[in-house]
């Protein structure tokens, strides 16, 4: 089962920002995913999780073509997401943000919540104890009733994490999930993700931070230009003479 | 309905399609550089006719004629529409685009209470000389509608050639294309910005006189053509100053073009129905570069 | 005294259930809705109508939420094609549509004359009081109601939702959840109670013409819940009391000054609530409670 990534080209206009990208990612993968500043790797977060449409070529999950989805629907198939900038619920709480995740709550359906309270409130307590599960395991419990806008830069990173988390996902796409962050909290995200890929789920990670992601990953890509440059092991691909000229403006 | 009515009404319709497209223009233009709807347009259409009126007055006539008034009106309309930027939309740069439509929307009722309180409520009407209709071909045309018509014409081809032959219209072009990037190539936004408020104020000012020249002037004439302008830029994509124009002589058609059918009262109904429609069909306008923009 | 302050308690009380459907569907959920008064005049005229041709009154109510909501759907799914800005403006054109339609369908609305002799409230729903009091005290409780209604709504899993959307919608869709259905939910919820407002309205003052339901209505409201506090319960009471110290504040003032024509008053409180919108923006969005933003 994977993630198939065919031959996608994306242009606004005349400036050709994707030029036909393929890649497969089976979804046991941990593949970290590089390039300079205007490769195009956002964009092609973006045409994946759904939006942005491509102007050519196609994605598949799990055997499905994801062409034409909502990016919700493919949340639904298990396919999520992460952002660059953390986008934090501002104004609920820590909890509240992980709470309001969970898929399928009948709560969330006005008849039922007005015809069976009692249903309703037997799952919110599930779902608030899923949830602080996971706050546990993220170390964010002692801030699970600040409102998630207070949050450090590193702790929003944390808390995304945990909303796709609630989400049971099959892959995850994460962006950028080490900018920002201070250095010790760097180490404790990388771990966080090992051990969740080690209960089974797959990782594509875009980073700018190459020491952190080649000690984390197993598959390297590399992108330039719009187009995918290298791909291999982290080490073989670092060495690589075109990778490193390709990032001489100096990444960390 | 025979062709000599229809293209009447097309006629009539290019007519008042270039003073929304006016409106249209100076909408766009706010849109584009300072980033909101500005629902005050209106009454700083308002503004320029009743000062063009009040010159009229002083000047006891037609005296220096159009070009005289123009002059007037443009000339106050930019003023209120500068003061309104350095008192209030400035120190709201940075606020989301619904705090300053919202701030718009006060300064449209404080305008026309102000203009309500000066001059009052009665409906009054421009001193014309009375010409004769001339006839071309299967339609009559008025002569005062010429006068609009050369008017709107020569004021939009003077926008054009500021926001593609000028230094300062390029600048304003590579602000609303990308403020930071703008910023950072060390382009002065903040002057950027008070020329942006003084075309769209002699813009809409203009457009407030050549209302008030083809009908009458009323404290409540802008926000009248303010709907159609507002759906005139949609059509046309907003921010979009080709795009702007087309979408008002458009919108003037269709308005003129659907009066038999839907009578007098509906004409401005005209304009919400275009834009209800266009956001079904192409919610990006019909110029739009990008089929993802929202 | 005592008919006075009724007087001014129910108008209070029809602003503040306009101000609670607003306040849902802009303080919680961040739909900005221009055209409040047009929901408003639906549910005036569906109740107005029906009583005239004898439906009992109750079903009268019943008929202008449903109008509300009616009209709320189609506006309500265009708001998901739009930036919020311009769903704002789409708005306004629609309640002026809605004027201009009521304006013109003589033969449905009485055009401009508009509908005289509606059926008043206590004899409607049975009870033997002054239409005043009866007015008051229905409203009162429908107030309350929905006052009760919203607090056990936001605190939902529903309302976590709407909130969640306000906050940041495409992070909801990146969670898998369609933000649209939701937002053209709450827009129905929040036109509907415009629409009870507007048949309360009606049946109280018993004759109702197109002009009474222009957008300067739409914008009294908007004044009442930002100057109150979006997003908060207690910000929309607060509003408007405020706003109706306001509009009775207008009268008494215009009856103590000579030479003011009620012409001049009217325009002078366009210009006030146009300073208010101005200033609320500049100085305190967060209005008199706060908004959602403050704890």
């Amino acid at each position: 089962m994977s993630l198939e990534i065919s031959g996608i080209t994306k242009a606004y206009g005349g400036l050709v920002v994707l030029h036909d990208v393929s890649m497969t990612v089976g979804t046991d993968a941990l593949v970290g995913l590089i390039g300079p500043n205007g490769a195009g790797k956002s964009t092609l977060f973006a045409v994946v999780s759904g939006f942005t449409r491509p102007t050519a070529g196609t994605v598949r999950f799990e055997g499905r073509s994801l062409d034409r989805l909502a990016p919700s629907a493919r949340v639904r198939l298990g396919l999520a997401r992460t952002f660059q900038v953390p986008r934090e619920f501002q104004h609920l709480t820590v909890l509240e943000n992980l709470c309001a995740a969970a898929p399928r709550q009948s709560g969330e359906r006005l008849w039922t919540l007005c015809v069976r309270p009692g249903r309703v409130r037997a799952e919110e307590e599930a779902i608030h104890q899923r949830a602080r599960g996971w706050l546990e395991f993220l170390n964010l419990a002692r801030v699970a009733d600040a409102r998630a806008g207070t949050l450090s830069g590193g702790q929003k990173k944390l808390l995304e994490l945990g909303r796709v988390l609630m989400l049971e996902p099959r892959m995850v796409l994460l962006d950028e999930p080490f900018a920002g962050v201070n250095p010790v909290l760097i180490g404790e995200i990388a771990e966080r993700i090992g051990e969740l890929h080690r209960r089974g789920i797959g990782f594509v990670i875009v980073e700018h931070h190459l020491q952190a992601l080649s000690a984390l990953v197993k598959d390297l890509y590399v992108m330039d230009r719009g187009a995918i440059l290298a791909q291999g092991s982290p080490q073989a691909v670092l060495a690589d003479h075109a990778v490193r000229e390709a990032y001489m403006g100096g990444v960390a | 309905m025979s062709v000599e009515v229809f293209l009447n009404l097309v006629l009539n319709g290019v007519f008042e399609g270039v003073i929304i497209a006016l409106g249209a223009l100076g909408l766009t233009l706010v849109f584009g550089v300072a980033r909101f709807p500005n629902a005050a347009a209106g009454d700083v259409m308002t503004i320029g006719a009743y000062a063009a009126l009040g010159v009229q007055a002083l000047a006891g006539g037609l005296a220096g004629g159009l070009v005289f008034m123009g002059g007037a009106a443009m000339a106050a309309s930019a003023l209120v529409a500068v003061a309104a930027h350095l008192a209030i939309f400035r120190k709201l740069a940075g606020r989301t685009a619904v705090a300053l439509l919202v701030a718009s929307i006060g300064l449209a009722f404080l305008l026309r209470c102000l203009i309500m309180l000066a001059v009052g409520h009665d409906q009054k009407v421009f001193a014309m000389p009375i010409l004769r209709a001339i006839p071309i071909g299967p339609v009559r045309v008025a002569p005062t509608d010429l006068w609009i018509l050369a008017a709107a014409a020569v004021l939009l081809a003077g926008s054009f050639a500021l926001l593609h032959l000028t230094p300062i219209g390029r600048k304003m072009r590579a602000v609303a294309d990308n403020p930071a990037l703008a910023r950072a190539s060390g382009i002065d936004v903040d002057r950027v910005m008070l020329a942006m408020w003084v075309i769209f104020g002699a813009l809409s000012g203009a457009a407030g006189l050549l209302l008030g020249v083809k009908t009458v002037v009323t404290p409540e004439m802008g926000w009248d053509l303010l709907l159609p302008a507002f759906a005139a830029t949609i059509l046309g994509s907003i921010g979009n100053p080709v795009g702007a124009v087309v979408g008002g002589v458009l919108m003037g058609v269709a308005q003129e073009v659907s009066t038999p059918f839907v009578g007098f009262t509906y004409k401005i109904g005209v304009g919400f129905l275009v834009m209800v429609l266009i956001l079904l069909v192409r919610p990006q306008g019909l110029f739009a570069r990008d089929a993802d923009v929202r | 005294m005592l008919e006075y302050l009724l007087a001014v308690g129910v108008i209070a009380a029809i602003y503040l259930l306009l101000t609670q459907g607003l306040n849902l569907q802009y303080g919680f959920t961040g739909l900005v809705n221009f055209g409040h008064v047009g929901f408003f005049a639906a549910g005036a005229y569906a109740s107005a109508l029906l009583t005239k041709a004898g439906v009992p009154m109750p079903l009268g109510f019943l008929a202008a939420l449903a109008a509300g909501a009616a009209l709320a759907y189609p506006v309500g799914l265009l708001s998901l094609r739009l930036r919020v800005d311009y769903f704002a403006i789409v708005t306004l054109a629609f309640s002026e549509a809605v004027r201009l339609a009521i304006t013109n369908e003589k033969w449905l609305t009485g055009g401009v004359q508009g509908i005289p002799g509606i059926p008043a409230l206590a004899g409607g729903f049975g009870v033997p009081l002054s239409n005043s009091m009866a007015a008051f005290l229905l409203l009162v409780a429908a107030n309350v109601a929905v006052v009760l209604a919203t607090r056990r709504l936001v605190k939902s899993p529903f309302g976590r939702l709407i909130q969640a959307i306000r906050d940041d919608e495409d992070a909801v869709a990146a969670l898998g959840k369609n933000p649209g259905a939701y937002k053209v939910q709450i827009f129905v919820i929040g036109a509907a109670l415009a629409g009870l407002a507007g048949a309360f309205y009606a049946h109280y003052i018993s004759y109702i013409v197109p002009d009474q339901f222009v957008p300067l209505l739409t914008f009294y409201v908007w004044v009442a819940m930002i100057l109150g506090g979006t997003g908060r319960v207690s910000g929309a009471v607060v509003g408007t009391l405020v706003l109706m110290g306001f509009l009775e504040g207008s009268r008494f003032l215009r009856d103590a000054i000579p030479g003011v024509s009620e012409v001049e008053m009217a325009s002078v409180r366009i210009g006030v609530v146009g300073l208010a919108l101005i200033l609320l923006m500049l100085h305190r969005p967060g209005g008199i409670m706060g908004d959602y933003t403050s704890k």
